[in-house]
């Protein structure tokens, strides 16, 4: 073999490596989360009901109001912030799904399922998280969205659609 | 008592202000991690929670309001009132997140 042989065998080594990595991979990917996005959200949003039902089942009421004070008039001994966040993306098939949305415009169904899910796993994590610190009630309960972590590349931001939201009350008892 | 109470409301039921010492702040700024990148990049994937931000940003929320407290606490308050968060991305893949409130002395009644 000569040297000429053996840099065209790397060049084409080369080759089938880029087309690997930069269009099979994201294909498939793709295909994937075409298929089994789907799956897994519903899983997450199934879950998410029980644990919903099982709080208020328990508790018999929902323990957080977004009112500065109790409604019923009570003692107070002590308070403190309650918080919780979640960090959630769309799939890369919902994502894709979108662009091609936001050319004719309208209301894009998937990415609201993810916004959906990440508010009221946001809140029923803070209901957890207040059951666990021992506050019997939240008051003044907000729920916010920020968008951070992204990367940024060419000016072409918020390029996986992370969105953060973080929930917060005062917790009483 | 030893606690500082801290609260988003502007009053904490049950008990009097008796005087404000203004406004008290806590800040972080965190960046992430590459390798828990690659892995959330993969998580986007099939989309939902990516955990491993969801982590990073409630360990540097709860360091900011550490800040916040010790900030009071070295004025001399004993109750934070009426706070709030703000999160802002400084550079591509930071985040700063920042908490504020006012640092008020409180007796009960």
């Amino acid at each position: 073999m000569t040297t000429g042989e053996i840099g065209e065998l790397i060049g084409i080594g080369a080759i089938i490596l880029a087309v690997l990595l930069f269009v099979a991979f994201p294909a498939l990917a793709l295909i994937y989360s075409m298929i089994f996005a789907r799956f897994h959200q519903a899983k997450y949003q199934k879950q998410l009901i029980a644990r919903e039902s099982f709080v208020m089942q328990q508790l018999g009421k929902d323990n957080l109001s977004t009112l500065s004070k109790p409604v019923e008039e009570r003692k107070i001994v002590q308070t403190g912030l309650v918080m919780s966040n979640i960090t959630v993306a769309p799939s890369w098939w919902q994502l894709f799904l979108g662009s091609i949305r936001s050319i004719f415009g309208g209301n894009i169904v998937s990415f609201d399922k993810v916004l959906a899910y990440g508010r009221g796993e946001v809140m029923q994590r803070l209901r957890e998280q207040a059951i666990g610190d021992g506050w019997e009630e939240v008051v003044n309960v907000r729920v916010e969205t920020s968008m951070v972590l992204n990367k940024v590349k060419g000016g072409k931001q918020n390029k996986m659609g992370t969105l953060e939201f973080l929930a917060y009350g005062t917790g009483i008892r | 008592m030893d606690q500082i109470m801290t609260s988003n409301t502007e009053t904490i039921p049950g008990f009097k202000i008796t005087k404000s010492l203004g406004i008290v702040t806590g800040s972080t700024v965190r960046a992430k991690h590459i390798g828990k990148d690659i892995l959330a990049g993969l998580k986007n994937i099939i989309g939902g929670e990516l955990k491993a931000y969801t982590e990073l940003l409630m360990e540097a929320r709860t360091e900011a309001l550490g800040r916040m407290m010790m900030d009071a606490s070295q004025r001399g308050a004993n109750a934070v009132v009426n706070v709030r968060f703000a999160t802002s991305s400084v550079a591509g893949g930071a985040a700063e997140l920042f908490a504020y409130g006012t640092g008020v002395t409180i007796v009960e009644g």
